[in-house]
C-alpha cells in the first residue's frame, strides 16, 4: 500500500512525511492508504551513473518527478513508457519504493 | 523594511588553498590552511581575529566549534553556516553586520573540504533526512540526477537547449585555462561537450561538478582597521539572502533570488548593466541560468536568449565565472560556495592575474546550495564594488 500524509487540521497533504503538518504544524496527522495513487509526470531523467554500486548493474535507470493529484511531489522509478505530462498510477515496488506507470 | 546598508565594512585577503583531486588530509587541514594564509596576508595574528564564520561538509561530526579548539582560537563571534553553495555571501552577511555592531572587529571567513574515496557517497546518502529516505534510494544519482529533472522541465519551460548549456561551460573552461588553480584546463569545444557520455539526461559529463578538495577565505572589518593595515578592500554594495523561496513552485524553476533581487540592485544603488563581471553558482549550468533571470539580468525564461546574445569569456560582452567556475576548478564542498565571492575580489582587486577583466568597478555574486529534497533551499547574492 502507498500511503500519503493529510493533516486532520487543514486537510493539506504531504510527502515525504513529516511528524508536523508543514502547512499548519498540526501534529495531527493521518495516513491515507490505497493500492496506488494517481499524479502527473513532471520530470524524467535516465540515469547512467549511480553513487552505489547495487544500482550499477540496474543502469540505465528511469527517474522521474511525479505529483499526486493531491498535491505533493515525489522522486521515484519510471515506467520507461512514462513520459513528462502522463498521467501515471503510482504504487509501491519490489524494492518497496515508489514506481509510477 | 529596508535592509540598512553595509557602509564602513571592509571586504579583503581573499585566499585559496589549492584544490586537489584528493587529499589523505581532513577537512581541519583544509580550513587550517586557509585561516594560515589569511594571517600571511594580512600580517595579523591569530588572537587578532575575533569572529570566525565557518563552512564544511567533511567536517562533520564536528562544527565551528570544534574546530575553534583544534586551532587554538577564541573568538567572540562564531558563526557555523552549513548553507553548502550560498555559504560565502552569507558569511559575508554575517561577519559585515558582526563588524558594525562591533560584536566582532576582524571576522575571518572560510569554507572548505577533504575529498576521498567514499567521502562524496558518504555525503550524499546521508546528506538530509528527506534525501536519505525519499531521494537517494531512487538510483542514488545524487545531484547529478535532481537538478537533470530540474533541467528537464527548465528545457522543455523555455526551449533552452544543450547547446545553450554548452556555451557556458565551454567558455568558463576558456577563462579557466588562464587561472592556475583550475583543475580541469583541457581544451573543451562545443563539439566536445555534445559528444560526452550522458550521466543523468540531460546532464552529461560538461553539465557535472568533479569534487576535489580545498579551501578559501577572505576577512571582513571595519574600513579604518583595513587601512591602518594597509590592505586593499572592496564594499559591499548590497546583498541578500532566502531560504526555502516558493515552497509551492511543483518543480524549480525559479530560486529565492526572484523574491530579493529588487532589494539587492536598491541597496547597491545600481542596476545588472552596471557590473562588469558575474559569478554565478554553476554546479549545473542550468542553474547558472537560473540565477541570470532571477537576478535580473534577463526576464524569467528568457535566460536562452540571454546565453545565445552574450560572450562570457574574459574579454567577452559578459565576463561570467571568470576563474573557470567550479565546473572547470572543481567542487571542494562548501567552498564551492566561495569560489565565485573570491574571484569576483580578486578582480575588483586587480589580481586575478592572465585573466583580469579590464576596469572591472562591480561585481555581482551568486550563491545557491543544499537540494535537501527536490530543490535548492538556499539562494544568496550580493553586489561588490571597489573602494
Amino acid at each position: 500500500m502507498i500511503r500519503l500524509q493529510r493533516c486532520a487540521d487543514c486537510g493539506a497533504a504531504q510527502y515525504p512525511p513529516r511528524e508536523v503538518c508543514a502547512a499548519c504544524l498540526s501534529d495531527r496527522l493521518a495516513w491515507e492508504s490505497a493500492t496506488s495513487l494517481p499524479a502527473r509526470v513532471l520530470a524524467r531523467t535516465r540515469l547512467h551513473h549511480s553513487n552505489e554500486p547495487r544500482f550499477r548493474p540496474r543502469l540505465p535507470l528511469t527517474v522521474g518527478l511525479v505529483q499526486f493529484d493531491a498535491g505533493p511531489v515525489a522522486v521515484c522509478f519510471l515506467a520507461e513508457t512514462a513520459a513528462p505530462g502522463d498521467a501515471v498510477q503510482v504504487r509501491i515496488g519490489a524494492d518497496d519504493l515508489l514506481e509510477a506507470a | 523594511m529596508t535592509a540598512r546598508s553595509y557602509d564602513g565594512v571592509a571586504l579583503c585577503c581573499p585566499v585559496t588553498e589549492p584544490y586537489v583531486r584528493r587529499s589523505e588530509h581532513g577537512a581541519a587541514w583544509f580550513l587550517a590552511r586557509a585561516l594560515r594564509r589569511l594571517l600571511d596576508a594580512s600580517n595579523l595574528a591569530k588572537p587578532d581575529i575575533d569572529g570566525l564564520c565557518v563552512s564544511s561538509f567533511t567536517l562533520h561530526p564536528d562544527t565551528a566549534v570544534a574546530f575553534t579548539q583544534y586551532v587554538g582560537m577564541s573568538p567572540r563571534v562564531l558563526e557555523w553556516l552549513p548553507m553548502g553553495g550560498a555559504c560565502g555571501v552569507i558569511a559575508l552577511r554575517r561577519a559585515a553586520r558582526a563588524v558594525q555592531a562591533g560584536d566582532a572587529e576582524i571576522v575571518a571567513c572560510i569554507a572548505g573540504d577533504t575529498a576521498n574515496e567514499t567521502s562524496f557517497r558518504d555525503l550524499l546518502a546521508s546528506f538530509s533526512s528527506f534525501a536519505r529516505d525519499a531521494v537517494y534510494p531512487y538510483g542514488a544519482g545524487g545531484p547529478n540526477a535532481s537538478f537533470a529533472l530540474i533541467a528537464d522541465v527548465y528545457m522543455r519551460a523555455t526551449g533552452a537547449t544543450r547547446e545553450d548549456f554548452g556555451t557556458l561551460a565551454v567558455a568558463q573552461r576558456a577563462n579557466a585555462q588562464r587561472n592556475r588553480l583550475a583543475l580541469l584546463r583541457g581544451e573543451l569545444t562545443l563539439e566536445k561537450y555534445l559528444a560526452a557520455r550522458p550521466i543523468a539526461e540531460p546532464h552529461h559529463l560538461f553539465d557535472c561538478v568533479m569534487p576535489c578538495a580545498g579551501a578559501d577565505g577572505f576577512l571582513v572589518m571595519p574600513e579604518a582597521r583595513a587601512r591602518a593595515l594597509k590592505l586593499p578592500f572592496l564594499r559591499v554594495l548590497g546583498a541578500i539572502e532566502r531560504h526555502n523561496a516558493f515552497p509551492d513552485d511543483p518543480v524549480q524553476l525559479r530560486g529565492g533570488w526572484a523574491m530579493d533581487r529588487d532589494a539587492l540592485w536598491a541597496q547597491a544603488g545600481i542596476g545588472p548593466s552596471d557590473v562588469q563581471l558575474v559569478e554565478t553558482y554553476d554546479d549545473y549550468p542550468v542553474i547558472s541560468m537560473l540565477q541570470f533571470e532571477g537576478l535580473g539580468l534577463c526576464p524569467p525564461g528568457e535566460a536562452p536568449g540571454f546565453v545565445r546574445r552574450h560572450e562570457f569569456t574574459i574579454e567577452g560582452s559578459l565576463p561570467h565565472n571568470t576563474g573557470g567556475g567550479q565546473l572547470s576548478m572543481g567542487q571542494a564542498g562548501a567552498s564551492g560556495g566561495y569560489l565565485g565571492l573570491v574571484e569576483a575580489m580578486r578582480q575588483l582587486l586587480g589580481k586575478a592575474e592572465g585573466r583580469q577583466v579590464v576596469s572591472a568597478r562591480h561585481a555581482l555574486v551568486s550563491g545557491f546550495g543544499m537540494i535537501n529534497y527536490d530543490r535548492g533551499l538556499c539562494t544568496s547574492a550580493a553586489v561588490l564594488g571597489r573602494s
